[in-house]
Protein backbone atom coordinates (compact mmCIF):
# COMPACT_ATOMS: atom_id res chain seq x y z
CA UNK A 1 0.00 0.00 0.00
CA UNK A 2 1.90 2.78 -1.46
CA UNK A 3 -0.32 5.70 0.50
CA UNK A 4 0.59 3.80 3.66
CA UNK A 5 4.66 4.58 3.32
CA UNK A 6 4.08 7.95 2.10
CA UNK A 7 2.16 8.76 5.23
CA UNK A 8 4.54 7.13 7.33
CA UNK A 9 7.52 9.09 6.08
CA UNK A 10 5.08 12.55 6.59
CA UNK A 11 4.27 11.67 10.14
CA UNK A 12 8.14 10.84 10.47
CA UNK A 13 9.34 14.40 9.30
CA UNK A 14 6.82 15.58 11.24
CA UNK A 15 7.51 13.93 14.30
CA UNK A 16 10.98 14.45 14.25
CA UNK A 17 10.48 17.88 13.73
CA UNK A 18 8.35 18.88 16.67
CA UNK A 19 10.85 16.80 18.66
CA UNK A 20 14.10 18.54 17.91
CA UNK A 21 11.43 21.65 18.44
CA UNK A 22 10.96 20.92 21.84
CA UNK A 23 13.85 19.28 22.85
CA UNK A 24 15.95 22.04 22.14
CA UNK A 25 19.96 22.61 22.43
CA UNK A 26 21.89 24.06 24.61
CA UNK A 27 22.85 27.83 24.80
CA UNK A 28 26.30 27.82 22.60
CA UNK A 29 27.71 28.57 19.00
CA UNK A 30 27.48 24.92 17.96
CA UNK A 31 26.07 21.52 18.62
CA UNK A 32 28.38 19.63 21.17
CA UNK A 33 29.21 16.57 20.28
CA UNK A 34 26.83 14.79 22.61
CA UNK A 35 23.96 16.96 20.85
CA UNK A 36 25.41 15.64 17.62
CA UNK A 37 25.01 12.24 18.78
CA UNK A 38 21.17 12.75 20.06
CA UNK A 39 20.22 13.64 17.10
CA UNK A 40 21.00 11.18 15.11
CA UNK A 41 20.11 8.39 17.68
CA UNK A 42 16.86 10.57 17.31
CA UNK A 43 16.51 10.78 13.93
CA UNK A 44 17.73 7.00 13.48
CA UNK A 45 15.30 5.93 15.31
CA UNK A 46 12.37 7.80 13.52
CA UNK A 47 13.61 6.66 10.37
CA UNK A 48 13.75 2.97 11.39
CA UNK A 49 10.13 3.32 12.57
CA UNK A 50 9.49 5.22 8.40
CA UNK A 51 11.12 2.03 6.99
CA UNK A 52 9.90 -0.52 9.07
CA UNK A 53 10.40 -3.97 6.99
CA UNK A 54 10.46 -1.89 3.66
CA UNK A 55 13.79 -1.86 2.25
CA UNK A 56 12.91 -1.75 -1.41
CA UNK A 57 14.95 0.70 -3.78
CA UNK A 58 11.12 1.85 -4.63
CA UNK A 59 10.37 3.16 -0.86
CA UNK A 60 13.32 4.63 -0.10
CA UNK A 61 13.38 6.49 -2.74
CA UNK A 62 9.49 7.50 -2.27
CA UNK A 63 10.26 8.21 1.55
CA UNK A 64 13.05 10.41 0.54
CA UNK A 65 11.16 12.39 -1.74
CA UNK A 66 8.61 12.58 0.28
CA UNK A 67 10.43 13.79 3.19
CA UNK A 68 11.85 16.67 0.60
CA UNK A 69 9.13 17.71 -0.30
CA UNK A 70 7.90 18.19 3.62
CA UNK A 71 10.40 20.14 4.31
CA UNK A 72 10.71 22.22 1.05
CA UNK A 73 6.71 22.74 1.91
CA UNK A 74 7.89 23.58 5.78
CA UNK A 75 10.59 25.66 4.59
CA UNK A 76 8.14 27.79 1.82
CA UNK A 77 5.42 27.98 4.62
CA UNK A 78 7.90 29.37 7.25
CA UNK A 79 8.80 32.22 5.08
CA UNK A 80 5.54 33.13 4.07
CA UNK A 81 4.28 33.53 7.50
CA UNK A 82 5.45 34.65 10.55
CA UNK A 83 3.73 32.87 12.55
CA UNK A 84 5.00 29.40 11.39
CA UNK A 85 8.34 31.28 11.35
CA UNK A 86 7.86 31.93 14.54
CA UNK A 87 6.35 28.07 15.98
CA UNK A 88 9.14 26.72 14.21
CA UNK A 89 12.38 28.68 15.00
CA UNK A 90 11.03 30.42 18.36
CA UNK A 91 12.33 33.47 19.17
CA UNK A 92 14.79 36.09 20.21
CA UNK A 93 14.66 36.52 24.44
CA UNK A 94 16.03 39.21 26.63
CA UNK A 95 18.64 37.44 28.93
CA UNK A 96 20.15 40.50 30.82
CA UNK A 97 19.51 44.10 30.52
CA UNK A 98 20.37 47.54 32.10
CA UNK A 99 22.07 45.17 34.52
CA UNK A 100 18.88 42.92 35.26
CA UNK A 101 18.56 39.12 34.67
CA UNK A 102 15.50 38.41 33.34
CA UNK A 103 15.03 35.59 35.76
CA UNK A 104 12.16 33.70 34.54
CA UNK A 105 13.53 33.39 31.03
CA UNK A 106 16.59 32.14 32.48
CA UNK A 107 14.44 29.26 34.37
CA UNK A 108 12.28 28.24 31.64
CA UNK A 109 15.24 27.98 29.24
CA UNK A 110 17.43 26.09 31.91
CA UNK A 111 20.60 29.17 31.56
CA UNK A 112 22.71 29.80 33.96
CA UNK A 113 24.96 32.96 34.23
CA UNK A 114 27.85 30.67 33.35
CA UNK A 115 26.61 30.11 29.76
CA UNK A 116 26.26 34.14 29.44
CA UNK A 117 29.67 34.39 30.51
CA UNK A 118 31.02 31.99 28.42
CA UNK A 119 29.93 33.45 25.60
CA UNK A 120 31.29 37.21 27.12
CA UNK A 121 34.31 35.35 27.85
CA UNK A 122 34.60 34.41 23.64
CA UNK A 123 34.15 38.33 22.63
CA UNK A 124 36.78 39.01 25.09
CA UNK A 125 34.60 40.37 27.81
CA UNK A 126 36.04 39.78 31.53
CA UNK A 127 33.08 39.79 33.65
CA UNK A 128 29.59 40.18 33.62
CA UNK A 129 29.06 43.50 34.10
CA UNK A 130 30.90 44.85 31.23
CA UNK A 131 27.72 43.31 29.46
CA UNK A 132 25.05 45.98 28.36
CA UNK A 133 22.71 43.44 26.80
CA UNK A 134 22.52 39.53 26.49
CA UNK A 135 20.30 37.80 23.88
CA UNK A 136 19.17 34.03 23.60
CA UNK A 137 18.47 33.65 19.89
CA UNK A 138 16.01 31.55 18.09
CA UNK A 139 18.81 29.30 17.33
CA UNK A 140 20.80 28.75 20.60
CA UNK A 141 23.25 30.89 20.75
CA UNK A 142 23.73 33.71 23.36
CA UNK A 143 24.73 37.48 21.48
CA UNK A 144 26.17 40.16 24.16
CA UNK A 145 26.32 43.70 23.23
CA UNK A 146 28.78 44.93 25.33
CA UNK A 147 28.89 48.44 27.41
CA UNK A 148 30.54 50.93 24.87
CA UNK A 149 34.17 52.29 25.88
CA UNK A 150 32.94 55.84 25.88
CA UNK A 151 34.08 57.21 22.72
CA UNK A 152 31.30 59.07 21.24
CA UNK A 153 28.80 56.34 20.83
CA UNK A 154 25.77 57.36 19.19
CA UNK A 155 23.56 54.21 20.58
CA UNK B 1 4.87 47.13 -17.47
CA UNK B 2 5.37 48.34 -14.08
CA UNK B 3 8.45 47.43 -12.30
CA UNK B 4 7.86 45.88 -8.44
CA UNK B 5 9.68 47.72 -5.84
CA UNK B 6 12.87 45.65 -5.34
CA UNK B 7 13.74 47.96 -2.41
CA UNK B 8 11.87 48.88 1.42
CA UNK B 9 13.08 51.61 4.16
CA UNK B 10 14.08 49.71 6.74
CA UNK B 11 11.81 51.64 9.13
CA UNK B 12 10.91 49.64 12.51
CA UNK B 13 10.54 46.24 10.78
CA UNK B 14 12.24 44.32 13.78
CA UNK B 15 10.55 45.67 16.70
CA UNK B 16 12.90 47.24 19.45
CA UNK B 17 13.09 46.49 22.88
CA UNK B 18 14.86 49.80 24.63
CA UNK B 19 17.60 50.34 22.16
CA UNK B 20 18.25 46.46 20.71
CA UNK B 21 16.37 45.71 17.89
CA UNK B 22 15.44 41.92 18.97
CA UNK B 23 12.06 41.28 18.07
CA UNK B 24 11.34 39.33 21.29
CA UNK B 25 7.73 38.42 21.55
CA UNK B 26 6.87 37.58 25.27
CA UNK B 27 3.68 37.07 24.71
CA UNK B 28 3.90 34.22 22.28
CA UNK B 29 6.79 32.98 23.96
CA UNK B 30 5.11 32.45 27.43
CA UNK B 31 2.40 30.06 25.35
CA UNK B 32 5.03 28.48 23.93
CA UNK B 33 6.12 27.74 27.38
CA UNK B 34 2.87 26.64 28.22
CA UNK B 35 2.71 24.58 25.35
CA UNK B 36 5.44 22.69 25.88
CA UNK B 37 4.35 21.80 29.10
CA UNK B 38 2.00 20.51 27.92
CA UNK B 39 3.51 18.31 25.51
CA UNK B 40 5.72 16.92 27.63
CA UNK B 41 2.83 15.49 30.28
CA UNK B 42 1.35 14.16 27.15
CA UNK B 43 4.86 12.20 26.38
CA UNK B 44 4.58 11.28 29.70
CA UNK B 45 1.66 9.36 29.54
CA UNK B 46 1.97 7.96 25.73
CA UNK B 47 5.19 6.42 27.33
CA UNK B 48 3.25 5.09 30.59
CA UNK B 49 0.52 3.79 27.82
CA UNK B 50 2.97 2.21 25.97
CA UNK B 51 4.74 0.41 29.61
CA UNK B 52 1.34 -0.68 30.60
CA UNK B 53 0.72 -2.29 26.77
CA UNK B 54 -2.29 -0.12 25.38
CA UNK B 55 -0.21 -0.10 22.23
CA UNK B 56 0.72 -3.69 22.22
CA UNK B 57 3.44 -5.79 23.25
CA UNK B 58 2.39 -5.33 27.19
CA UNK B 59 0.13 -6.59 29.97
CA UNK B 60 -3.25 -4.80 28.63
CA UNK B 61 -3.17 -6.49 25.24
CA UNK B 62 -3.01 -10.02 26.15
CA UNK B 63 -5.85 -11.32 26.05
CA UNK B 64 -7.45 -14.82 26.87
CA UNK B 65 -10.66 -16.58 25.25
CA UNK B 66 -12.23 -20.20 26.25
CA UNK B 67 -14.98 -21.19 23.61
CA UNK B 68 -18.04 -22.79 25.63
CA UNK B 69 -17.75 -26.15 24.51
CA UNK B 70 -14.40 -25.93 26.80
CA UNK B 71 -12.22 -27.18 23.81
CA UNK B 72 -10.04 -24.73 23.89
CA UNK B 73 -8.35 -22.02 25.71
CA UNK B 74 -6.65 -19.27 23.35
CA UNK B 75 -4.32 -16.51 24.72
CA UNK B 76 -3.86 -14.04 22.04
CA UNK B 77 -3.20 -10.13 21.30
CA UNK B 78 -6.12 -7.80 20.98
CA UNK B 79 -3.49 -5.24 20.03
CA UNK B 80 -0.74 -5.85 17.67
CA UNK B 81 2.00 -3.75 16.11
CA UNK B 82 2.61 -4.12 11.90
CA UNK B 83 5.09 -5.61 11.02
CA UNK B 84 5.86 -7.15 14.32
CA UNK B 85 5.55 -11.02 14.92
CA UNK B 86 3.53 -12.22 17.92
CA UNK B 87 2.65 -15.27 19.40
CA UNK B 88 -1.06 -16.91 19.37
CA UNK B 89 -1.30 -19.78 21.45
CA UNK B 90 -3.88 -22.89 21.49
CA UNK B 91 -4.08 -24.44 25.00
CA UNK B 92 -6.22 -27.55 24.44
CA UNK B 93 -8.60 -29.53 26.83
CA UNK B 94 -9.16 -33.44 26.25
CA UNK B 95 -12.76 -32.60 24.98
CA UNK B 96 -10.86 -31.60 21.88
CA UNK B 97 -9.33 -35.21 21.17
CA UNK B 98 -11.02 -37.62 18.44
CA UNK B 99 -9.08 -40.74 17.60
CA UNK B 100 -5.95 -39.15 19.00
CA UNK B 101 -6.14 -36.26 16.65
CA UNK B 102 -7.37 -32.54 17.43
CA UNK B 103 -8.68 -30.47 14.11
CA UNK B 104 -8.45 -26.72 14.43
CA UNK B 105 -9.92 -24.72 11.99
CA UNK B 106 -8.65 -21.26 11.52
CA UNK B 107 -10.36 -18.20 9.12
CA UNK B 108 -8.58 -17.09 6.36
CA UNK B 109 -8.25 -13.60 8.21
CA UNK B 110 -6.09 -15.08 10.22
CA UNK B 111 -3.48 -16.38 6.94
CA UNK B 112 -4.06 -13.14 5.45
CA UNK B 113 -4.34 -9.66 7.08
CA UNK B 114 -3.06 -11.34 10.73
CA UNK B 115 0.40 -13.09 8.68
CA UNK B 116 0.21 -16.39 9.94
CA UNK B 117 3.98 -17.16 9.44
CA UNK B 118 4.37 -20.62 10.43
CA UNK B 119 2.18 -23.53 12.78
CA UNK B 120 4.03 -25.51 15.61
CA UNK B 121 4.01 -28.47 16.02
CA UNK B 122 3.67 -29.09 11.94
CA UNK B 123 0.00 -30.48 11.54
CA UNK B 124 -0.64 -33.97 9.88
CA UNK B 125 -2.90 -32.86 7.81
CA UNK B 126 -4.15 -29.16 6.41
CA UNK B 127 -7.32 -28.49 4.13
CA UNK B 128 -8.90 -25.46 2.43
CA UNK B 129 -12.38 -24.62 2.95
CA UNK B 130 -14.63 -23.20 4.54
CA UNK B 131 -12.80 -19.18 4.24
CA UNK B 132 -10.04 -20.84 6.57
CA UNK B 133 -7.69 -23.94 7.02
CA UNK B 134 -8.49 -27.15 8.80
CA UNK B 135 -5.66 -28.41 10.43
CA UNK B 136 -5.05 -31.79 12.17
CA UNK B 137 -2.86 -32.45 14.48
CA UNK B 138 -1.69 -35.44 15.95
CA UNK B 139 -1.61 -35.61 20.29
CA UNK B 140 -1.36 -38.60 22.70
CA UNK B 141 -2.27 -36.58 26.42
CA UNK B 142 -3.55 -32.94 27.11
CA UNK B 143 -2.36 -30.73 27.89
CA UNK B 144 -1.50 -30.00 23.93
CA UNK B 145 -0.10 -26.63 23.21
CA UNK B 146 -0.49 -25.08 19.51
CA UNK B 147 1.35 -22.15 18.43
CA UNK B 148 0.85 -20.13 15.40
CA UNK B 149 3.36 -17.16 14.94
CA UNK B 150 1.78 -13.93 13.35
CA UNK B 151 3.29 -10.67 11.79
CA UNK B 152 0.56 -8.66 10.70
CA UNK B 153 0.91 -6.35 7.53
CA UNK B 154 -1.47 -3.12 7.64
CA UNK B 155 -2.86 -1.50 10.26
CA UNK B 156 -6.90 -1.65 11.29
CA UNK B 157 -9.28 -3.67 12.79
CA UNK B 158 -9.01 -7.16 12.02
CA UNK B 159 -11.57 -10.16 13.12
CA UNK B 160 -10.61 -13.55 13.04
CA UNK B 161 -12.30 -17.21 13.96
CA UNK B 162 -11.05 -20.41 15.30
CA UNK B 163 -12.85 -23.74 16.13
CA UNK B 164 -12.01 -26.98 17.29
CA UNK B 165 -14.15 -29.79 15.44
CA UNK B 166 -16.44 -30.76 18.13
CA UNK B 167 -16.40 -27.31 20.31
CA UNK B 168 -17.63 -23.77 19.63
CA UNK B 169 -16.13 -21.20 17.85
CA UNK B 170 -14.58 -18.19 19.18
CA UNK B 171 -14.64 -14.88 17.43
CA UNK B 172 -12.06 -11.94 18.47
CA UNK B 173 -10.62 -9.20 16.63
CA UNK B 174 -7.35 -7.68 16.63
CA UNK B 175 -6.82 -3.85 16.18
CA UNK B 176 -3.35 -3.78 14.77
CA UNK B 177 -1.65 -0.15 15.28
CA UNK B 178 0.87 0.89 12.59
CA UNK C 1 8.97 -2.63 28.27
CA UNK C 2 12.50 -3.61 26.44
CA UNK C 3 12.44 -0.98 23.84
CA UNK C 4 12.63 1.25 26.44
CA UNK C 5 15.11 0.07 28.76
CA UNK C 6 17.36 -0.22 25.67
CA UNK C 7 16.59 3.64 25.07
CA UNK C 8 17.99 4.35 28.41
CA UNK C 9 20.81 2.24 28.78
CA UNK C 10 21.34 3.49 25.15
CA UNK C 11 21.15 6.70 25.95
CA UNK C 12 23.55 6.57 29.33
CA UNK C 13 26.18 4.99 27.15
CA UNK C 14 26.31 7.41 24.77
CA UNK C 15 26.52 10.02 27.09
CA UNK C 16 29.19 8.55 29.28
CA UNK C 17 31.13 7.89 26.09
CA UNK C 18 30.98 11.64 24.96
CA UNK C 19 31.36 13.13 28.22
CA UNK C 20 35.02 10.36 28.04
CA UNK C 21 35.96 11.17 24.52
CA UNK C 22 35.07 14.18 24.09
CA UNK C 23 36.88 17.89 24.97
CA UNK C 24 40.31 17.61 22.64
CA UNK C 25 41.47 21.20 22.29
CA UNK C 26 39.86 22.46 19.09
CA UNK C 27 36.29 23.14 18.75
CA UNK C 28 35.49 21.64 15.23
CA UNK C 29 34.10 18.12 15.17
CA UNK C 30 36.52 16.35 12.56
CA UNK C 31 35.48 14.09 10.35
CA UNK C 32 36.48 11.23 12.26
CA UNK C 33 34.06 12.54 14.47
CA UNK C 34 31.01 12.58 12.31
CA UNK C 35 32.25 9.04 11.70
CA UNK C 36 32.03 7.91 15.37
CA UNK C 37 28.73 9.92 15.69
CA UNK C 38 27.51 7.46 12.84
CA UNK C 39 28.96 4.61 14.23
CA UNK C 40 27.73 4.64 17.95
CA UNK C 41 24.48 6.21 17.27
CA UNK C 42 23.42 3.26 14.76
CA UNK C 43 24.69 0.71 16.63
CA UNK C 44 22.98 1.94 19.70
CA UNK C 45 19.72 2.60 17.40
CA UNK C 46 19.86 -1.02 15.91
CA UNK C 47 19.96 -2.28 19.86
CA UNK C 48 16.94 -0.02 21.18
CA UNK C 49 14.68 -0.84 18.66
CA UNK C 50 14.86 -4.82 18.13
CA UNK C 51 12.78 -6.66 16.19
CA UNK C 52 9.82 -4.03 16.33
CA UNK C 53 10.10 -1.92 13.65
CA UNK C 54 6.61 -0.34 14.00
CA UNK C 55 5.53 3.30 13.80
CA UNK C 56 4.35 3.04 17.23
CA UNK C 57 7.41 1.32 19.00
CA UNK C 58 10.10 4.30 17.51
CA UNK C 59 7.62 6.97 18.41
CA UNK C 60 7.73 5.52 21.71
CA UNK C 61 11.77 5.22 21.80
CA UNK C 62 12.15 8.90 20.63
CA UNK C 63 9.83 9.85 22.97
CA UNK C 64 11.48 7.94 25.77
CA UNK C 65 14.78 9.41 24.73
CA UNK C 66 13.40 12.43 24.53
CA UNK C 67 12.10 12.57 27.77
CA UNK C 68 15.85 11.66 29.48
CA UNK C 69 17.16 14.67 27.85
CA UNK C 70 14.56 16.28 29.22
CA UNK C 71 15.25 14.93 32.28
CA UNK C 72 19.07 14.99 32.62
CA UNK C 73 18.92 18.81 31.56
CA UNK C 74 16.88 19.71 34.65
CA UNK C 75 18.76 17.90 36.91
CA UNK C 76 21.94 19.78 35.67
CA UNK C 77 20.11 22.75 36.44
CA UNK C 78 19.25 22.22 39.64
CA UNK C 79 22.53 20.82 40.68
CA UNK C 80 26.18 22.15 39.95
CA UNK C 81 27.26 19.07 40.93
CA UNK C 82 25.57 17.10 38.10
CA UNK C 83 26.45 19.91 35.67
CA UNK C 84 30.22 19.87 36.21
CA UNK C 85 30.08 16.19 35.49
CA UNK C 86 27.83 16.03 32.53
CA UNK C 87 29.25 18.76 30.66
CA UNK C 88 32.48 19.40 32.76
CA UNK C 89 33.89 23.05 33.95
CA UNK C 90 36.04 25.53 32.37
CA UNK C 91 39.98 25.30 33.42
CA UNK C 92 42.42 27.76 33.33
CA UNK C 93 45.47 27.10 31.62
CA UNK C 94 47.48 30.38 31.58
CA UNK C 95 46.87 32.34 34.31
CA UNK C 96 48.56 35.65 34.98
CA UNK C 97 50.64 35.13 31.68
CA UNK C 98 51.72 31.42 33.83
CA UNK C 99 51.18 28.01 32.14
CA UNK C 100 49.35 25.47 34.61
CA UNK C 101 50.79 22.60 33.70
CA UNK C 102 49.00 20.41 36.48
CA UNK C 103 46.02 21.23 33.74
CA UNK C 104 47.91 20.89 30.41
CA UNK C 105 49.25 17.55 30.98
CA UNK C 106 46.03 16.41 32.54
CA UNK C 107 44.35 17.57 29.61
CA UNK C 108 46.75 16.71 26.76
CA UNK C 109 47.05 20.00 25.20
CA UNK C 110 49.72 20.87 23.41
CA UNK C 111 51.61 23.92 23.14
CA UNK C 112 50.46 24.13 18.89
CA UNK C 113 47.13 24.36 20.28
CA UNK C 114 47.19 27.07 22.51
CA UNK C 115 49.09 29.07 19.87
CA UNK C 116 46.21 28.67 16.93
CA UNK C 117 44.12 29.84 19.58
CA UNK C 118 46.46 32.97 20.44
CA UNK C 119 46.14 33.29 16.47
CA UNK C 120 42.73 33.50 16.55
CA UNK C 121 42.40 36.22 18.82
CA UNK C 122 45.32 38.02 17.22
CA UNK C 123 47.52 37.65 20.09
CA UNK C 124 50.77 36.83 18.01
CA UNK C 125 53.79 36.05 20.62
CA UNK C 126 53.05 33.83 23.54
CA UNK C 127 54.24 36.19 26.24
CA UNK C 128 51.49 38.38 25.56
CA UNK C 129 48.30 36.47 26.97
CA UNK C 130 47.63 36.91 30.40
CA UNK C 131 44.78 34.32 30.41
CA UNK C 132 43.89 31.40 28.80
CA UNK C 133 40.52 29.51 29.76
CA UNK C 134 39.95 25.94 28.21
CA UNK C 135 36.07 25.90 27.76
CA UNK C 136 33.66 22.97 28.10
CA UNK C 137 33.17 22.55 24.24
CA UNK C 138 37.15 22.21 24.09
CA UNK C 139 37.52 26.35 22.34
CA UNK C 140 40.22 28.45 24.13
CA UNK C 141 39.39 31.94 25.19
CA UNK C 142 42.27 33.96 24.92
CA UNK C 143 42.80 36.99 27.16
CA UNK C 144 45.95 39.08 26.13
CA UNK C 145 47.77 41.23 28.50
CA UNK C 146 46.61 44.77 29.02
CA UNK C 147 49.39 46.78 27.89
CA UNK C 148 50.10 44.39 24.60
Amino acid sequence: MAPLTILRAVFGYLFLVLMVRVVGRRPGKQLTPFEFVLIFYLGGLTLTGMVGKEVSLTNAICQILTVAVCHYGLAWLRFRSARVAKLLDGVPLILLEHGQWRTNTLAHMRIQDDDVMDMARDQGLKDLTRIKTAVLESYGEISIIPLEKEKGSDG
Amino acid sequence: MAEQSATSSIGDSVPKVGEVAVGEDLEFQRRWWQFERAIWTFFLLVLLADLLGLFGRGWLAKAKRTDSAQTVTLDYERIERASTPSIMTFHFKPAAIRNGRIALYVSEDLIKSLGAQRISPQPLTSAMGDNGILYTFPVTTTPATAEIELEPSFPGPHHFRVQVSGGQSIDASVFVVP
Amino acid sequence: MATILHAVVGYFLLLIIVRVLARRAGSQMTLFDFVLVFLMGGIIILSTVGNDRSVTNCTCAVIAVALLHRATSWAKSKSPRIGAILDGTPLTIIKNGEWQQEVLRGMKLRPEDIEAAARSANVTRMQDIDYAILERNGRISIFPREDA
